[in-house]
């Protein structure tokens, strides 16, 4: 608390305010509940993980069963936010180019996955493609089995990436100045090559963003993701899971070194997106 | 209401914004702050507002140190150039926010609050527009509710940011002759700030012009337009041909013309410039005079502007001058004729290094 | 040819990954009839779900509110050092998995947390009671009001509270009478946002809750509960429930939307939102 109102106070220390009131009071105010109910409890994990020593968070988060959890939750994460970059790109795309019936309808069904509670979305994807529902009883005869399985993860997370990949591209494509297509093919470009090279250079960084925020969100996730996923330690075990497998056994040490190996790397990702995003925007002179 | 700068200094960072300002503003002035964005026009008149507070210096109101009383003790009125209507209000709320928002002992009772208003919206000419909301409003409409709005708490000066920058040019020119008869009507004190010399010689007694953060010029606009002190003014008040002046054997020339008689001409090594208003070329038979082609010729309504290409000056420069219609209707000047010009009046200013 | 190609694709791809999923929850819910759906509804400890989930959404949207308020008018309408580093906090726990955000409260006020021997020698349960759950939904919603408010006050600059001040109306005056009224869709559509994942997460929820029935289950624990059980009608009853609310929730927004187009695409643009801070 001391720290933080004083470093309010530092904050306040210039005095190119104007006259509008309540900086000192809104920003303390700001700085205090952040603190308190984000930095400190957040810094709680870092804090922990130390306690045990350096080599213990090396054993615990080289252990089998860490590694192939972790291994299963960037893998299946790194699969479905692209899987969201080539579907997501073709909805956005169509939304926000052509014109058919329930578009409207359908573009604000896009933030479903945003908007419905994980949970509800996990039982449901498992009743989907579970062997005797809508979608399973037809992928099985082919083979497909994807409830309890891996590829039950990818589909989970598949849903609840998809509308970070559209909503991020979707903006973008909207201020493309579809003058410089028209341009391109007057002087003699393909649409194929009107759209490699013109469309898509403008395209990527939101492309990557949406990809970025898609996978960090699927690194995290579990509500949509256990019910669908079997669980199965070493094979379909995600690790936000093992986690929680780990507080329940009251393994704080190794619940906090796979969260704060999580954390890093989510952190990282946020970082990485805002400085790809400032680039994007410094190069394209956008405002 | 009189107020007094005092050696006001601003800064946001490392920039300047205004840099020891002395300035006097009497009671019942209009007067304009002239400048281009970023000269700290704007900055003046919020520092005078209270809307920012100066870094060094005093601002007075009436001989009194006002410059750390609140905003709202002041009694400015202020009026912006985006307008700054409260949307969701209507052009009546608006106006008597400023009377609803007083103190229970001092505010007026509402049958108080409703003459008042319809009084103001009288004034302003929008009686009718008194149950619309802004968004139903013209530019020039909702500029008039800002008005009596800032009016509506009796100011003793009223602040006015760009008032019509976001009007075209039509209304710009109605509202100003408006506000001067309002002004002459009311007699409080104005301040105007302006990017448009046009406007600030218009509308307003007194011009004070701004570059840099700091003042290059105070007068009234006659004097401002015809004895600038720097060349910045001379060129900001309006369009201006400029020519090296040169110096040969002791005496001084504009092209052939010699006007070493004027008194102003420095002589010595340092480099000058001439700057001659259009309208200040006078032109003639090619006879008299510095001989020039005319390159083209406009009819502006009443006036006629030609671009003269001068014998020894680059095709690419050329000089432009003003005539009357009638003068020109008298001589028929046309493309490729040869004709002579003189300078009715110029300015000699050292070249800036 | 190639437009209708990729026209179908689409469709289809959110077809199965949209629409098929949702109405599959009411298909699985209205499986054995109207009666046993209302029956699965009605149920004491459904209601004890939803009442707790209307609790703890009913702190945690206005405690976010309020935060989401000051953090706006702090960083849009002043200028300070260090704004574009406390923008980035603020959207921090949108970085960090829902479980995580669970434990970390089980750290500091659990058993063996910082404040776990004071709590017991009070007898002041946080984990594995309501206070926790509540804790841990306002860590998952802390950013949603906030993002929302603070491009939507940017843009609308200083000039309408300035004038308020210089015609004599105190700060209050000036927020309740003008600010206000400015951002109120602003204000509506990210405690929408904020209400519609404060009643549905799971993941931070459930770590903290223990799974005490009637006690800490919300709505969406309740369902897992029921579905770990194989009673997949009265999971999938009370799931419908959630799933109608979000499909409010989209509803409102694209109301608010229409209302307010530049609220549109609000929902994950971090930055170049919050780029418009500086310019």
């Amino acid at each position: 608390m001391k720290v933080n109102s004083s470093a309010a106070a530092a904050l306040m220390g210039r005095k190119t305010r104007g006259v509008l009131p309540g900086f000192g009071l809104t920003l303390g105010y700001t700085m205090v509940y952040l603190s308190l109910l984000v930095l400190i409890p957040i810094s709680a994990v870092f804090i922990r993980s130390s306690s045990g020593g350096w080599a213990h968070f090396w054993e615990v988060v080289t252990a089998p069963r860490v590694l192939a959890s972790l291994r299963l939750s960037f893998g299946a994460s790194l699969v479905a936010a692209s899987i969201n970059v080539v579907f997501g790109l073709i909805v956005s795309w169509v939304l926000v180019r052509y014109t058919f019936p329930f578009k409207r309808f359908i573009d604000g069904m896009v933030d479903l996955p945003f908007a419905l509670p994980t949970a509800v979305a996990g039982i449901a994807l498992t009743a989907l493609y579970a062997p005797n529902g809508w979608l399973g009883a037809w992928l099985k005869p082919l083979g497909i089995e994807v409830a309890f399985t891996p590829l039950g993860i990818v589909v989970a997370l598949t849903f609840i990436g998809m509308p970070f990949v559209v909503r991020t591209l979707q903006p973008v494509l909207e201020e493309l100045d579809r003058e410089v297509e028209q341009a391109a093919a007057s002087l003699g470009a393909s649409p194929l090559q009107a759209f490699c090279r013109v469309i898509f250079p403008a395209l990527w960084p939101a492309l990557l963003t949406g990809f970025a925020l898609a996978f960090a969100r699927a690194i995290g996730e579990y509500g949509s993701v256990i019910f669908i996923a079997g669980n199965m330690p070493m094979r379909s075990e995600i690790a936000p899971l093992l986690i929680v497998a780990k507080l329940e056994q009251y393994d704080y040490a190794g619940a906090t070194a796979i969260a704060v190996v999580m954390l890093v790397l989510s952190f990282a990702i946020m970082f990485g997106i805002n400085a790809l995003q400032n680039w994007a925007a410094s190069r394209h002179g956008e405002r | 209401m009189s107020i007094a700068l005092r050696g006001v200094t601003k800064q946001f960072g490392q920039y300047a914004a205004v840099e020891n300002i002395d300035l006097d503003v009497p009671t019942g002035a209009l007067m304009a702050l002239l400048g281009r964005s970023g000269s700290g026009k704007t900055t003046l008149l919020r520092i005078i507002g209270g809307l920012e507070t100066p870094d060094q210096g005093q601002v007075l109101f009436d001989g009194q140190d006002a410059t750390l009383w609140p905003i709202g003790d002041r009694k400015v009125g202020f009026v912006f150039q985006q307008y700054a209507l409260f949307r969701h209000m209507t052009v009546f709320e608006n106006v008597a926010f400023g009377l609803k928002v007083k103190r229970r002992g001092e505010r007026p009772s509402a049958p108080a609050i409703r003459t008042k208003v319809q009084e103001l919206l009288a004034l302003v000419q929008l009686s009718w527009a008194h149950d619309r909301y802004p968004a139903q409003l013209s530019g020039g409409q909702r500029q008039r509710v800002a008005l009596a709005r800032a009016m509506a708490i009796d100011p003793k000066v009223l602040l006015l940011d760009e008032p019509f920058g976001a009007l075209d040019s039509q209304v710009r020119h109605e509202l100003r002759r408006w506000l001067r008869r309002l002004h002459d009507e009311l007699h409080f004190t104005s301040i105007i700030v302006t990017h448009d010399q046009q406007e600030a010689i218009e509308v307003a007694d007194t011009v004070v012009l701004l570059n840099q953060g700091k003042i290059e010029q105070v007068g009234i606009p006659d004097e401002i337009y015809d004895l600038p002190r720097s060349a910045f003014v001379h060129r900001f008040l309006g369009q201006v041909n400029e020519l090296p002046v040169l110096l040969r054997d002791g005496r001084a020339y504009i092209g052939p013309i010699d006007i070493s008689a004027a008194a102003e001409v420095q002589t010595g090594s340092a480099r000058n410039i001439a700057l001659i208003r259009p309208h200040e070329i006078e032109v003639g038979q090619a006879s008299a005079g510095w001989p020039a082609t005319v390159l083209a010729v406009r009819v502006i309504g009443p006036i006629v502007r030609l671009d003269l290409c001068a014998d020894d000056r680059p095709i690419h420069e050329p000089l432009e001058a003003e005539i009357s219609r009638e003068r020109f209707e008298a001589e028929r000047f046309t493309i490729g004729q040869r004709v002579g010009m003189r300078f009715r009046r110029w300015q000699v200013y050292p070249a800036a290094a | 040819m190639g437009r209708l190609l990729l026209i179908v694709t689409a469709l289809l791809f959110l077809c199965v990954f949209l629409v098929l999923p949702l109405l599959v929850v009411f298909a699985q819910a209205l499986a054995k009839g109207f009666e046993v759906y209302y029956l699965a509804i009605l149920a004491p400890m459904a209601w004890a779900a939803v009442k707790l989930t209307l609790l703890v959404a009913a702190i945690a949207v206005p405690l976010n509110l309020i935060f989401g308020v000051a953090a706006a008018w702090a960083i849009a309408k002043f200028n300070f050092r260090g704004k574009s580093a406390l923008i980035t906090l603020i959207d921090l726990p949108f970085a960090v998995s829902p479980v995580i955000a669970g434990m970390i409260f089980i750290l500091v006020f659990g058993t063996h947390g910082w404040f776990g021997g004071y709590l017991r020698a009070h007898h002041i349960r946080v984990v594995f009671a309501v206070p926790g759950i509540v804790l841990a939904t306002m860590f998952v919603t802390f950013p949603f009001i906030a993002r929302e408010l603070i491009p939507v006050m940017q843009s609308q600059g200083k000039d309408d509270e300035e004038t308020a001040l210089s015609l004599g109306a105190t700060g209050w005056q000036t927020f309740w009478r003008v600010t206000l009224p400015n951002i109120r869709w602003g204000l509506l559509y990210g405690v929408l946002l904020c209400n519609a994942r404060a009643m549905g997460e799971f993941g931070a929820v459930s770590v903290v809750a223990g799974h005490i029935r009637g006690v800490t289950n919300t709505m969406p624990l309740h369902v897992e509960i029921l579905y770990n059980e194989y009673n997949y009608t009265a999971a999938f009853a009370v799931a419908s429930l959630l799933a109608l609310l979000a499909l409010l929730t989209l509803a409102g927004k694209s109301i608010l939307e229409w209302r307010q187009p530049e609220l549109r695409h609000a929902v994950r643009r971090p930055r170049d939102r919050t780029r418009r801070a500086y310019s």
